[in-house]
């Protein structure tokens, strides 16, 4: 009797286990398993991908980066040009009419300044980088911006874009930064925020009445903290999550081979690539540094240990960033895995064999540890006396920051126009991190940044990724491919720059 | 017994100064800065610096330090730097759902792990010990972290039966904005909410709490195997007390006392063990939130919740030393 009862009791509990896991997945509700998270309720306290997604659909930026045309297109502003006579000049119209979640105020140009200002001086605002071009920034009329920049910047949309978030200059005036920030956070972007729990979710809901939500997307859209890839897996297998951001090439097999989801794969907008300083010895001799590149084979890491989730970058950029050009790339910046050459540039160098150490993060890019090792005896067979170190990340990232690692294996991030991320690592000032200092690259950067000229700029991009390979401050390694795993109960097709847009996903009927 | 808590209140004081240098002086020296990680990758060397006044990490360490002593005696640990809020809110808001976990860990180590110990030293080398051996090895020796990813696999993935991550599903209703998700729920008669808190709290809690079960079984065993030779057990039984009354309630309440201590060293483990397995379950307690702090060497949030940490493992001992003396009359505090 007593056993029949326990065996009822542990039947009954399983059930009810099982009987509720429902799936998350109700119509019209998407569940995003993401890797970070956003760290503060203030819009511009935070410089994580993320937090520039969530709050460019929610509050509202001027316009994104739109992948599929290979061009800037307005979400906020209607238009923009730059003044001819002044290339220092640039002017943004606003899209008239555009009403604000829940109290219906319309955009002015006035929150546009006032968003601006903000960036500039709130105490806890890590986005001052994304507006260091602008001098400044004024009301022409209720729907004009005039932005003046400090030099003629042709870059300037990639800074602005996506990364410029317009928050109320009514809301913060009336309830103070913390209120308008916790409580208020209204904006003129097509999801409302719903919920924001730092650390575990951050819901969104669709807003009806603005005209970019189209009916087949989501009505709520829930980003979900999952750190571990197979936690991710497992919950979308599960159905508890709909979108799995980030799936490491090991764990794809496992989607692909389910009925409920796919694997959805795109060229990542981050470029891989071996830095050597030329601060420091050895790396102070090209010879050296160019045979480094000759001696990586990377078509056969990629194929190996990659499993093929990466394109070769033959320069500095692949076919998703701005000014690539094939032909270009084949014929003058590919650097072929050519160890006999390597050799010789090897010994023409003078190198005596002295150790050199490179460093590689762990676990922060794909399968990171894993190429780092297969390039050492790589360098090792053509003469360099190369041996891994793999610090902790916070380690190696701020000794990167510092200038204080002569060779090492990173990755940039948010390199659609390749000119500001270029300029950081490779024009003399630009940042310590490799410190270079050569005339010629600092001459074709200067140029490319100043040319408003599409055509006559991809030109001058070109040039300067032939004066970088030349100089061999770097060797582009590859861009890895990013693996979404996508529910077959939804319609997505992720972007290179891993953003996610509620306004991107249709839920099937 | 007043006097004396209150001389171990007093004696924890030093320990606390200690543990907040010992803290400051080793995260300090830890490479790495936090400005240079905190901020955007296209941060230039100026933001940077003035991320660092702002921090006040362009002072002296012993002035750092003294200052942050003089803010903590008027409750203020600082600002967390990634999170730009009280270090205190921040910890607040995430500490519930690391006590709830700890708890219904406990709850669960206890309610395997005491029975398991009691049977199994009732009744040595039988099948009884050998299974109950055999529960107590498997969690002592299991790392949690790979229990805890197999459980996402195995009871999430493959079985379906419960959530793999998180603390609570979206749009049910929860009873209060505690923190506390399933002891609120219950109060406030929200059923669907506790559930769902209890759904999601299972995994994470075995997980965690499958050590602590392994140790207590074993000492319970060994404590149990020895109590059992006393003389009162052997008198109890000669006057006719049932075997079930003997060894539940003479036999059990004599052995509990090392079980109590070896309890106690293990529910501060409990905290430890959570910041692991907080991470694999995407529990979103103080555990995963020290080890982003950590990662991003947000210097006031590490200390602020090392701090709580160390003051929780000595309001532990605290009970300890008092149930020691509900357990068995004898032991006395005062001198």
């Amino acid at each position: 009797m007593v056993r029949t009862r326990w065996a009822f009791i542990v039947a009954a509990a399983i059930a009810a286990c099982s009987a509720g896991t429902q799936p998350a997945a109700a119509r019209g509700r998407v569940t995003v398993g993401v890797t970070e998270t956003i760290a503060s309720y203030d819009p511009y306290a935070d410089s994580v991908s993320l937090a520039y997604s969530i709050w460019c659909q929610v509050l509202g930026c001027l316009g994104v980066y739109d992948y599929s045309k290979a061009d800037y297109v307005g979400m906020l502003a209607e238009s923009w040009e730059v003044d001819k006579a002044n290339p220092n000049i640039w002017t943004f119209h606003l899209r008239h009419g555009l009403k604000r979640q829940n109290d219906g105020k319309e955009l002015t140009a006035d929150d546009v300044v006032f968003s601006f200002h903000r960036v500039n001086t709130d105490p806890q605002s890590q986005q001052k980088q994304n507006v260091a071009p602008v001098k400044e920034m004024t009301v022409v009329d209720k729907y004009t911006v005039r932005v003046v920049t400090k030099q003629p910047t042709a870059t300037l949309l990639e800074y602005l874009f996506d990364r410029f978030i317009i928050t109320g200059k009514d809301l913060y005036e009336k309830y103070g930064a913390r209120d308008a920030d916790r409580k208020y956070l209204w904006g003129w972007g097509p999801y409302k925020l719903k919920e924001l729990e730092i650390g575990q979710r951050i819901v969104l809901e669709k807003d009806p009445a603005n005209p970019e939500g189209k009916p087949e997307n989501s009505d709520t859209l829930i980003f979900t903290v999952m750190r571990e890839p197979e936690q991710r897996v497992t919950a979308l297998l599960n159905n508890e999550i709909q979108i799995a951001e980030f799936i490491p090439p090991q764990l794809a097999a496992r989607v692909r081979e389910s009925k409920s989801a796919k694997v959805a794969e795109v060229s990542s907008v981050e470029i891989m690539f071996l830095a050597m300083s030329p601060k420091y010895k050895p790396w102070d001799n090209l010879k050296l540094r160019q045979a480094v590149c000759y001696a990586i084979d990377r078509d056969s890491i990629i194929k190996n240990i990659l499993d093929g989730e990466a394109d070769r970058l033959d320069g500095p950029i692949g076919p998703v960033q701005y000014g690539y050009d094939p032909v270009y790339a084949k014929q003058s910046l590919f650097i072929p895995y050519d160890p006999a050459k390597a050799k010789q540039l090897v010994n023409e160098s003078g190198y005596r064999g002295e150790p050199v150490d490179l460093y590689t993060p762990v676990g922060r890019y794909i399968d990171d540890k894993e190429v780092t090792q297969a390039m050492i005896p790589m360098l090792n067979a053509v003469g360099i006396n190369a041996r891994l170190r793999t610090p902790e990340w916070a380690t190696l990232w701020s000794d990167v920051q510092r200038g204080k690692t002569p060779f090492y294996y990173m990755g940039r991030g948010s390199v659609v126009d390749p000119s500001p991320a270029l300029s950081q690592y490779f024009e003399t000032g630009g940042s310590p991190r490799i410190g270079v200092s050569d005339p010629g690259i600092d001459k074709a950067l200067a140029a490319e940044s100043v040319d408003f000229d599409p055509a006559s700029r991809k030109k001058q991009l070109n040039l300067a990724f032939k004066a970088i390979e030349d100089a061999a401050p770097a060797c582009f390694m590859w861009g890895h491919h990013l693996l979404h795993g996508i529910s077959n109960s939804i319609e997505f097709k992720p972007d290179p720059g891993g953003r996610i847009f509620g306004t991107q996903i249709t839920v099937k009927q | 017994m007043v006097g004396y808590l209150l001389r171990r209140a007093i004696g924890t004081i030093p320990v606390i100064l200690l543990i907040s240098l010992l803290v400051f002086l080793l995260i300090h020296a830890a490479p790495g800065d936090p400005a240079d990680l905190l901020l955007s990758d296209q941060a230039t060397p100026q933001d940077v610096a003035e991320a660092r006044h702002r921090w006040g990490l362009d002072q002296p360490l012993y002035v750092q330090y003294l200052r942050f002593l003089v803010n903590v005696l008027k409750g203020d640990f600082g600002t967390s730097f990634r999170y730009s809020d009280p270090v205190i809110t921040v910890i607040g808001e995430r500490l519930p759902a690391t006590i709830e976990l700890a708890v219904v860990s406990l709850l669960i180590a206890v309610a395997l792990g005491l029975p398991l110990g009691v049977w199994a030293g009732a009744k040595p080398n039988s099948w009884a010990d050998n299974l109950g051996s055999f529960f107590g090895f498997f969690g002592i020796s299991m790392p949690n972290f790979w229990f805890g990813i197999m459980l996402i696999l195995v009871v999430a993935g493959y079985l379906n039966w419960l959530p793999s991550s998180g603390r609570s599903t979206y749009g049910i209703a929860r009873g209060s904005e505690t923190g506390f998700y399933i002891t609120a729920s219950l109060l406030a008669g929200n059923l669907a909410a506790a559930w769902d808190g209890v759904r999601h709290i299972i995994l994470p809690a075995i997980a965690l709490g499958t050590n602590m079960m392994g140790i207590i079984m074993r000492v319970t065993r060994s404590a149990v195997l020895e109590v059992m030779h006393e003389d009162f057990v052997r008198t109890a039984r000669a006057k006719g007390v049932p075997e079930r009354a003997v060894l539940w309630r003479h036999v059990l309440r004599n052995a509990l006392v090392p079980v109590i201590s070896v309890g106690g060293l293990e529910l501060g483990g409990l905290l430890s063990g959570s910041i692991i397995v907080e991470t694999v379950f995407a529990w979103p307690g103080s555990g995963s939130l020290l080890i982003s702090a950590i990662e991003s060497r947000d210097y006031p949030l590490i200390t602020g919740i090392v701090i709580i940490y160390t003051l929780a493992f000595v309001a532990i001992n605290f009970m300890i030393d008092i149930l020691y003396g509900f357990v068995d009359p004898r032991i006395r505090f005062e001198k």
